[in-house]
C-alpha cells in the first residue's frame, strides 16, 4: 500500500483486532483464517486481489497447525492483515514474498503473544482465587470480560505493529524485479510444502491416503482443463 | 432470554480465558451460569458449589463443550454427589477433545478451507469466502446447540449419548473427505500461483516445495514451516548479495 492514511488504516486495525480476537478467544466464526482476513483487509486497503493471494498463501501455511490442546502455534490472522496492507497496490508477483516475509515474522509474534495473553489470565484467576473458591458469579464474569478484553488488546497491538512495519518496509526497503520475483517464489514453495505436510500427516499411512491420492488426480486435471 | 439460548451464546466465548492452569474451566463456569440460576432460588447451598465445580480446570474441543455443560448442570438439578459431577467432568475431556479435534479442526475445517481456496483459484472469489463463512458456521451453530440439548437431555449418561449419536460416524468419512479435498487444492494452487513465471521459475518453488516438505518432516517440530520459508528468505538474501 503507497499510503497508509487513516481512512485505510483505522479499519485495518479494527479489522486486525476482530481477528485476533476470533481465533481463541470470541466467536472462533473462522473470520481469523487468513483467506477470509485477506479478502477483507485487501478490500480495505482497495486491492482484493492482493488480498486472496496474500490470504491463499498464508491459508497454505494454516493448514500445517492443528491447534490441538494446548499447543503452540503461529497467529495467522493479524499477519495476514499487515501482509495484504503492505502488499496492496503492488503487482502481486512482486510483493507477495515480502508480504509473505512480514506476515509470517508477524505469526511467530502473534504466536508468543498468545502465551502472554494465557499466562496473562493465569495471573488474574490466582488473584481471583478467593472469590473462586467461594463460588461468586461475579468474579466468573469479570474474568471471562477481563480475558477477552486482554485478547482484543493482542489483536489490536499485533495489528498495529505490522502496520507500523508494513509502512517501514514500503518506504525503506526496494528490491530489484529478480529479487522480488524470486521471494514471492520462495514463499509459495514453502506454503505448498506446509499444504503438502499437512495433508500427508493428516491422512496418514492407511485407506486415508488413497483418498488424498485421489483428491491430488482430480486437482491436477482440473488445473489442466481450467 | 430463554437461560438455554444465553448459555449458548457464552459458549461461544468458552475459551475466552483460557489459560494453563484451568484451561477453559472459567469459561465454562461464564456459560454454566444461565443454566444454574434456578437453582439458586431452589437450594443456594448446592448453587454455591456448582458454581465452583463449574469453574474448575476443564479441557475439551470448544464446539463440543455443550455436552459436558449441559450434563453436569442437569448432574446438579438432579442431586447427584459432587465428587461424582467432578469426575464426569474429568471424563470427559479426553474423549470430548479428541472427537471434536478429529471433527473439527483434523476434518470439517481443513476440508471447508480447501474447498474455499478452490473456489477462490477458479474465480469465485467472495461467493466462496461467503459460502464458507455460512456453511461452517450453520454447523457449529447446530452443533453447539446439539451439544447443549443432548447434554441436558442425558445428565450422568452423557457417553452413551455420545456413543449413539452421530458423532462416530461423522469422525469416519470426515477425515478423507478432507484429505480428497486437500489433495485436489495444491495442484490448484501451484497452477494459479506459477502460472505466467514459466518453467524455470516453476522448478524453482517446486525445488523449494520439496525441500520445505522433506526438511520440516525430517526435523520434526524444531523446524516449521514457517521457520523453514523465513530461514530459506534470508538464504535468498545471502544468495543475491553475493550476486548468485
Amino acid at each position: 500500500m503507497s499510503e497508509f492514511s487513516p481512512l485505510v488504516v483505522l479499519p485495518l486495525l479494527l479489522w486486525g483486532t476482530l481477528v485476533g480476537l476470533d481465533l481463541v478467544s470470541v466467536p472462533q466464526a473462522m473470520i481469523s483464517r487468513p483467506v477470509v482476513a485477506g479478502v477483507v483487509a485487501g478490500a480495505l486497503a482497495g486491492d482484493v486481489e492482493a488480498g486472496l493471494r496474500i490470504g491463499v498463501l498464508f491459508e497454505l501455511f494454516a493448514l500445517d497447525v492443528l491447534p490441538v490442546g494446548a499447543v503452540r502455534y503461529p497467529d495467522y490472522g493479524p499477519a495476514t492483515v499487515s501482509a495484504v496492507a503492505l502488499g496492496a497496490g503492488t503487482p502481486w508477483e512482486l510483493g507477495l514474498g515480502v508480504s509473505a516475509a512480514l506476515g509470517l515474522v508477524l505469526a511467530m509474534l502473534g504466536g508468543w503473544s498468545l502465551q502472554v495473553v494465557r499466562r496473562w489470565n493465569a495471573r488474574a484467576i490466582q488473584q481471583q482465587t478467593a472469590a473462586l473458591a467461594a463460588g461468586e458469579s461475579r468474579a466468573i464474569r469479570w474474568l471471562q470480560y477481563g480475558g477477552v478484553l486482554r485478547d482484543a488488546l493482542r489483536g489490536f497491538t499485533l495489528t498495529l505493529a505490522g502496520l507500523v512495519l508494513a509502512s517501514t518496509v514500503t518506504e525503506s526497503v526496494r528490491l530489484d524485479r529478480p529479487t522480488a520475483v524470486a521471494f514471492t517464489l520462495v514463499a509459495v514453495g514453502s506454503g505448498l510444502a506446509a499444504a503438502a505436510s499437512s495433508a500427508f500427516r493428516g491422512s496418514g499411512r492407511g485407506p486415508r491416503l488413497k483418498w488424498l491420492i485421489a483428491g491430488l488426480g482430480v486437482g491436477i486435471v482440473l488445473a489442466v482443463l481450467t | 432470554m430463554n437461560q438455554r439460548v444465553r448459555a449458548l451464546f457464552r459458549l461461544f466465548a468458552i475459551q475466552g480465558t483460557w489459560n494453563y492452569e484451568r484451561m477453559l474451566g472459567v469459561g465454562m463456569g461464564y456459560a454454566a451460569e444461565p443454566l444454574l440460576e434456578d437453582l439458586k432460588a431452589v437450594d443456594p447451598v448446592r448453587h454455591g458449589e456448582a458454581v465452583v465445580r463449574s469453574a474448575e480446570f476443564f479441557n475439551c474441543h470448544p464446539n463440543l463443550a455443550g455436552l459436558a455443560l449441559g450434563a453436569t448442570v442437569r448432574a446438579e438439578y438432579e442431586g447427584v454427589p459432587g465428587p461424582q459431577i467432578v469426575r464426569l467432568r474429568t471424563a470427559l475431556c479426553s474423549p470430548l477433545g479428541s472427537m471434536g479435534d478429529q471433527l473439527f479442526w483434523a476434518g470439517l475445517v481443513p476440508a471447508l478451507v480447501g474447498l474455499t481456496v478452490i473456489g477462490v483459484v477458479l474465480g469465485a472469489g467472495w461467493w466462496a469466502i461467503a459460502g464458507f463463512l455460512l456453511v461452517y458456521n450453520g454447523i457449529r451453530i447446530w452443533t453447539g446447540y446439539w451439544s447443549l440439548r443432548t447434554g441436558m437431555a442425558s445428565g450422568m449418561r452423557v457417553g452413551a449419548a455420545i456413543g449413539s449419536s452421530w458423532l462416530p460416524k461423522a469422525m469416519e468419512w470426515i477425515t478423507p473427505t478432507a484429505g480428497f479435498v486437500l489433495g485436489a487444492t495444491v495442484p490448484l494452487v501451484v497452477a494459479w500461483y506459477l502460472d505466467g513465471f514459466g518453467w524455470a521459475a516453476a522448478v524453482g518453488a517446486a525445488g523449494v516445495a520439496v525441500a520445505g516438505f522433506a526438511l520440516t518432516r525430517w526435523f520434526g517440530p524444531g523446524l516449521t514451516s514457517v521457520r523453514f520459508a523465513l530461514l530459506a528468505m534470508v538464504l535468498l538474501l545471502l544468495f543475491r548479495r553475493i550476486g548468485l
